[in-house]
């Protein structure tokens, strides 16, 4: 079975370039003819998780996989992890500081997001060193 | 074939190339927003079907050698009762003392029957958005304005995924054309076949949309002259004959031409107007991946200070803006009452206002029919891409290296080489 896969470095604090990883992956589904709705759960999630990279973590790793029945992302990041994974699913919930909020991010709807658009969603996270969120759509 | 030559309409495009007028240059490959010229020979071409006629290239061509197609005034010679509809951007092309029944006499005189102008479709659409559309969740939210055809067309191509927020509503011009064509029928008793409606148009993409249109089976206007073309007329016959009283402008129909117009008269509080196509695309991209929550109106313009930039005019669009604004003041607001509110939305329900017709995806982006051959081309692509300087220099003839591989695993491009690479090798071999 045919596989495609990209990664995309993501840097800790860069805003200037937040977004990039997630427009690229839009991109490159639409060259592969993916239908229109599941690009954009695809883009909204990604750009969600990439943020959350760029805010929480000391910076990290997208991964786009494609085959012919499914789109894979993960997001590994290096970094302070999520004590409460629980907690940190639950719909308003942010640890995010007041800098970034005034950007107008940290809403607490990251995480939250990333889950109602995927069709599988797993969050791995160890304090200290990192988390990983991979999350499935398929096609 | 150059794009425009076509007989079939659906594949005109208004923007076409002269072909003794282009040297090559690669200005054009760069500014267009969907990479769809590229240079074959040494000429600039028109991949007609990625074009959305913006007109980017008309305006940035230093050698003129991009133009719009557009109607000549013998097509008057075609109808036997002739109805002009100038843009409302038409009334920022005159120095400020020219009144707007002046500029309306002398665009009459050239030979029309009647000038009508859109500001009916102005209101109709503003009423239609405030009392209804907005009221209603049929249509997702932020909804996106159908009043910009290169918009639309921008849409169908790279944000297919918005197409269900954009509002189900036809443009000013059209619902104008509509109106002033039964309301003459009725007048003068003419056959609607006899009656000509002839856009004035500032606008290149809008000439392409009446050949071809988007949303609506066929257009009611019959034909499109150029704003820059028959200025020189219009200059020549003001002050000549006797001032007709035939404005019915507001302010609100004034204004409605330059970016944010469009939002401030529907009233709506949670707007983002932009302007530019490059603008445009960075906020369709946020609003994409749903950054832009509790947005409700988004307006998007593909020229620079909104209709007044578009490609046909002659005034420069912040210079326009100040000659608008300032007729605009002096100008009433307009009082819609209950009664017609009700009959607008009437002929909005009736389908008699809105768009009739699906606007389908244009999947043009997309690299196969096969999500397996996709992906195998996909990788060529990439693997050609390692071997390519990515300079984006433009001289292969494609506006960027990527699109330059895309183009190899298309099967679109056997002659072309990249000349960077080719230099390096030849050095390296040198050595």
């Amino acid at each position: 079975m045919s596989l495609i896969q990209y990664h995309f470095n993501v840097e800790k604090d860069d805003f200037d370039r937040a977004g990039e990883a997630s427009s690229n992956i839009k991109k490159i589904l639409r060259q592969l003819g993916i239908d229109a709705a599941i690009i954009r759960k695809v883009a909204i999630s990604t750009y969600e998780a990439e943020i959350n990279v760029v805010i929480h973590s000391l910076g990290g790793v997208i991964s786009l996989e494609i085959d012919t029945s499914s789109i894979k992302i993960t997001a590994k990041d290096r970094g302070p992890g999520i004590a409460n994974i629980e907690l940190a699913m639950q719909a308003g919930y942010s640890t995010a500081s007041d800098k970034v909020r005034e950007m107008g991010f940290g809403a607490g709807m990251g995480l939250p997001n990333m889950e109602k658009c995927a069709d599988k969603f797993e969050v791995e996270s160890v304090v200290g060193i990192g988390t990983t969120i991979t999350m499935h759509m398929y096609i | 074939m150059k794009a425009g030559d076509s007989v079939d309409n659906k594949y005109f495009h208004s923007v076409v190339l002269q072909e003794d007028r282009c040297i090559g240059c690669t200005s054009c490959l760069k500014v267009c927003p969907t990479e769809a010229i590229r240079l074959r020979d040494g000429k600039a071409r028109i991949i007609g079907e990625k074009c959305i006629d913006c007109g980017e290239c008309i305006r940035i061509c230093p050698n003129h050698a991009k133009n719009a197609v557009t109607d000549k005034l013998t097509v008057l010679q075609n109808f036997k009762y002739k109805i002009a509809i100038p843009s409302l951007v038409l009334y920022g092309q005159f120095a400020n003392k020219v009144g707007v029944n002046a500029m309306l006499t002398a665009l009459k005189e050239i030979g029309f029957d009647e000038v009508y102008e859109a500001t009916i479709g102005t209101e109709i659409i503003t009423k239609v958005i405030q009392e209804k559309i907005l009221k209603e969740d049929k249509i997702e939210r932020p909804l996106i304005n159908s009043s910009c055809p290169a918009i639309l067309r921008l849409i169908q191509i790279r944000f297919p995924d918005l197409l269900p927020n954009v509002v189900d509503i036809e443009t000013p011009i059209e619902i104008t054309a509509r109106i002033a064509k039964r309301d003459a029928a009725l007048r003068t008793g003419f056959d609607i076949s006899d009656i000509g409606v002839i856009f004035i148009t500032p606008c290149t993409a809008r000439v392409t949309s009446i050949r071809n249109p988007l949303g609506i089976e066929q257009s009611y206007i019959d034909a499109a002259i150029s704003m820059k073309e028959i200025y020189g007329h219009i200059i020549r016959n003001l002050n000549a004959g006797v001032e007709e009283n035939i404005t019915l402008s507001t302010r609100e129909s004034m204004e409605w031409s330059i970016i944010g117009g469009q939002s401030k008269a529907i009233g709506v509080e949670k707007y983002i107007a932009v302007d530019g196509i490059n603008e445009v695309i960075k906020v369709l991209e946020e609003i994409e991946t749903g950054r832009l929550e509790g947005l409700e109106f988004f307006e998007g313009m593909a020229c620079v200070g909104g209709c007044i930039g578009g490609p046909l005019t002659i005034e420069n669009p912040y210079i326009a803006k100040a000659k608008l604004q300032s007729i605009a003041r002096d100008l009433p607001c307009k009082e819609t009452s209950e009664e017609q509110i009700k009959q607008y939305i009437k002929m909005y329900e009736e389908g008699l206002i809105s768009l009739t017709e699906p606007i389908e995806p244009r999947a043009i982006m997309k690299l196969d029919k096969d999500i397996s051959v996709s992906m195998k081309k996909m990788e060529m692509i990439e693997e050609i891409l390692k071997h390519l300087p990515g300079l984006d220099c433009g001289v292969c003839g494609a506006p960027t290296c990527r699109a330059f591989s895309e183009d190899i695993v298309k099967g679109e491009n056997q002659k072309s080489i990249c000349i960077v690479k080719t230099m390096e090798t030849f050095k390296k071999k040198k050595n």
